[in-house]
């Protein structure tokens, strides 16, 4: 058989049965990879590129070495799920940086980082003033995480003692003038539900780029005519506004009737509106 | 406009409330905005029932302008 050939048949199978081996592997990110799996995967690499250049001349040697790299994470990554102990063992433990605001410069040293290193992974996540700082740690990829000082967080509907609804992932429905059937029935709806919200809002469907709904059922259109201006789905404010309205009125007959039994009523009824806004307002407004 | 007839719009603008909640109770996705939902159509129920009778004492009352 003629080289060229032999050279074109194995880079082939070779090319894959790597992207087989790989995907076997895992999919965890070039960039979240302790350093030994890196190697691992460089290795993998190296006799794939050795085997299908003809260097290593024995096909078989070759698949050899390989099965052993790509098995051995394998089984590794197994094992450090099922113990602790093993997983501390290959992948090393984080170490702790920054403690109580304070600097551990020990544990710099073990981590082989400078001081402006360290700041620099600060300020890539956001903390450019060390004192907003109360503990930072490196994870076993190198990665430097942040935890920040409680009065410098970001504020959270929490911390302001507000309710806000849930919600849920919104879901996809039109891609590219396309109707995406999976994401439709699972949120309960059908392709008549979109037809008449379409027609609704006057736009035909190869108009528009993507669609999606939100988790209360509204549905949030962008076309690809950027001139044209949609209305932005204002229900749910306008329940509130009418709410709001309404109980207006019912106060107005309350004052302005003679009949006492209907005062009481109005009243009442004005005072459950009332409440029924305070109880919605996280739902409509929020 | 009459008091029947303020009464009677008041009535429609709940109406048209408890619809539009009916319509976003249905077609929530979370369990829990579905329950505050229900509990506020219930609440509107009862107002809307209360109006409804107080419109017709109104009309009782002042039967020449009944339906305006």
């Amino acid at each position: 058989m003629q080289m060229w050939i032999q050279i074109l048949l194995r880079t082939t199978s070779l090319f894959f049965l790597t992207l087989i081996l790989i995907r076997l592997m895992g999919k965890r990110n070039i960039s979240r990879m302790t350093p030994f799996s890196f190697v691992s995967y460089i290795v993998i690499g190296i006799l794939a590129a050795l085997t299908s250049a003809n260097i290593i001349t024995n096909l078989a040697f070759g698949f050899i070495a390989m099965g052993v790299w790509v098995l051995f994470p394998i089984v590794i990554d197994y094992l450090s799920i099922k113990s602790k102990w093993i997983h501390d063992l290959i992948n090393g433990k984080e170490t702790v940086l920054i403690k109580h605001g304070k600097i551990m410069e020990e544990s710099l040293l073990q981590a082989r980082l400078t001081g402006e290193e360290l700041l620099r992974e600060l300020r890539s996540k956001n903390a450019f003033n060390l004192a907003d700082v109360e503990f930072a740690v490196m994870e076993t990829t190198g990665d430097v995480n942040v935890f920040l000082k409680s009065d410098k967080k970001p504020i959270t509907a929490h911390d302001l003692g507000q309710k806000v609804a849930p919600q849920t992932e919104p879901q996809t429905v039109i891609l590219d003038g396309n109707v995406l059937n999976e994401p439709l029935t699972s949120l309960g709806l059908n392709k008549e539900w979109l037809r008449i919200q379409l027609e609704n809002t006057g736009v035909s469907l190869d108009n528009i780029f993507i669609a999606q709904v939100d988790s209360s059922g509204d549905l949030h259109l962008d076309l690809f005519d950027d001139s044209v201006e949609l209305p932005q789905p204002k229900v749910k404010e306008m329940i509130y506004a009418n709410l709001e309205k309404n109980q207006a009125s019912l106060m107005t007959f309350a004052l302005e009737t003679n009949d006492e039994n209907a005062k009481a009523m109005y009243s009442r009824n004005a005072e459950k509106i009332k409440q029924l806004m305070e109880k919605l307002e996280p739902y409509l407004l929020r | 406009m009459t008091v029947a007839s303020q009464v009677k719009q008041t009535l429609a603008g709940l109406k048209g409330v408890q619809g539009t909640l009916r319509i976003y109770s249905t077609q929530t996705q979370d369990d829990e905005t579905k329950i505050v939902f229900n509990e506020a159509l219930e609440v509107t129920r009862e107002i809307i029932n209360d109006l409804e009778k107080r419109v017709q004492v109104l009309e009782f009352q002042e039967p020449q302008y009944k339906g305006n």
